[in-house]
């Protein structure tokens, strides 16, 4: 494991999606480099970041109605 | 009589298992569209087209998964209907903007002015830089970030190899970064009583109000 690599799958290991053999060879790599300590550290937060800013809405009530009222009743037609 | 009964099971049966995905797809389809009228058109196809095709999903399988590759499929039909011209030139344009500004911002090199800057961002930062995003990478970062989709299962909803998911989602997340803090970046000037140092067209189209 080296840094250039550590950078390629940084994404990967802060998903959780890397394989129990990456995985712990990142592991080992960040215990000894402080760099990608912070690297994977600041991923980390921007990933944060990024999952606050996205805020959530919830779909409209009428939404709602439109879609169930045309499965309940698809001869209908929908307004809109 | 048996049979009306057994299409009524059937649509409650699929009202169950569906209804409660409405705020995830509404979310992405108004994320992916950028407008609330599309957004409702788009997951209330999506909700025809599922039930329409409901005796093929496969049981065991995730459904959830399953709802969200027919929006894709819709979004992805009915965006390149609506659009006369080829869509395709305007999301080139839109992805070599980023290009240039990806490899004179964000160098690869972890400065720690960029920590500091993150703590700039604010949510409408992010939404901005999300909008901003070509669709094909605002699509795998929604789903990975915004739902908690593992790759596997948004390899499944794009279609796509494993390998295309993960550059997708790296360098969609790359170019969401670099926008980030391009836009924290220039109310952070704002606020030392700098002027705000406007980088190209599309930001200056943005940010008007800062002007």
């Amino acid at each position: 494991m080296n840094c250039s690599k550590v950078r390629e799958i940084i994404f990967l290991y802060t998903d959780n999606e890397l394989g129990e053999e990456l995985l712990v060879s990142v592991q080992e790599h960040v215990v000894l480099c402080p760099q990608c300590a912070r690297r994977i550290e600041y991923t980390q937060r921007l990933l944060k970041v990024v999952r606050k800013g996205c805020t959530r809405t919830t779909a409209p009530e009428r939404l709602r109605k439109r879609i169930l009222t045309s499965l309940r009743h698809p001869e209908v037609e929908w307004e809109g | 009589m048996s049979g009306k009964s057994t299409s009524q099971q059937r649509g409650w049966n699929f009202e169950e298992a569906a209804m409660p995905f409405v705020d995830a797809l509404y979310n992405t389809a108004y994320r992916m569209t950028r407008n609330a009228q599309d957004a409702e058109d788009l997951v209330q196809e999506t909700y025809l087209k599922a039930y329409r095709y409901y005796d093929k999903f496969e049981e065991g399988t995730n459904f959830k998964a399953w709802l969200f590759k027919i929006l894709k499929n819709t979004f992805i039909n009915n965006y390149r209907k609506k659009q006369q011209a080829p869509p395709q030139s305007d999301f080139a344009e839109i992805e070599d903007a980023f290009e240039s500004r990806l490899s004179s911002d964000v160098s690869g090199q972890m400065k720690s002015p960029e920590e500091e800057i993150l703590e700039d961002v604010l949510d409408e930062d992010v939404q901005r830089a999300l909008d901003d995003l070509p669709p094909d990478y605002r699509m795998a970062v929604l789903l990975a970030d915004l739902e908690g989709f593992s790759y596997k299962e948004i390899a499944d909803i794009l279609e796509l190899p494993l390998g295309t998911v993960m550059s997708r989602l790296y360098r969609g997340r790359k170019l969401l970064e670099s926008a980030m803090l391009t836009y924290a970046k220039e109310h952070g000037y704002l606020r030392s009583g700098e002027p705000a140092k406007m980088r190209n067209n599309q930001l200056r189209e943005g940010t008007k109000e800062h002007k």
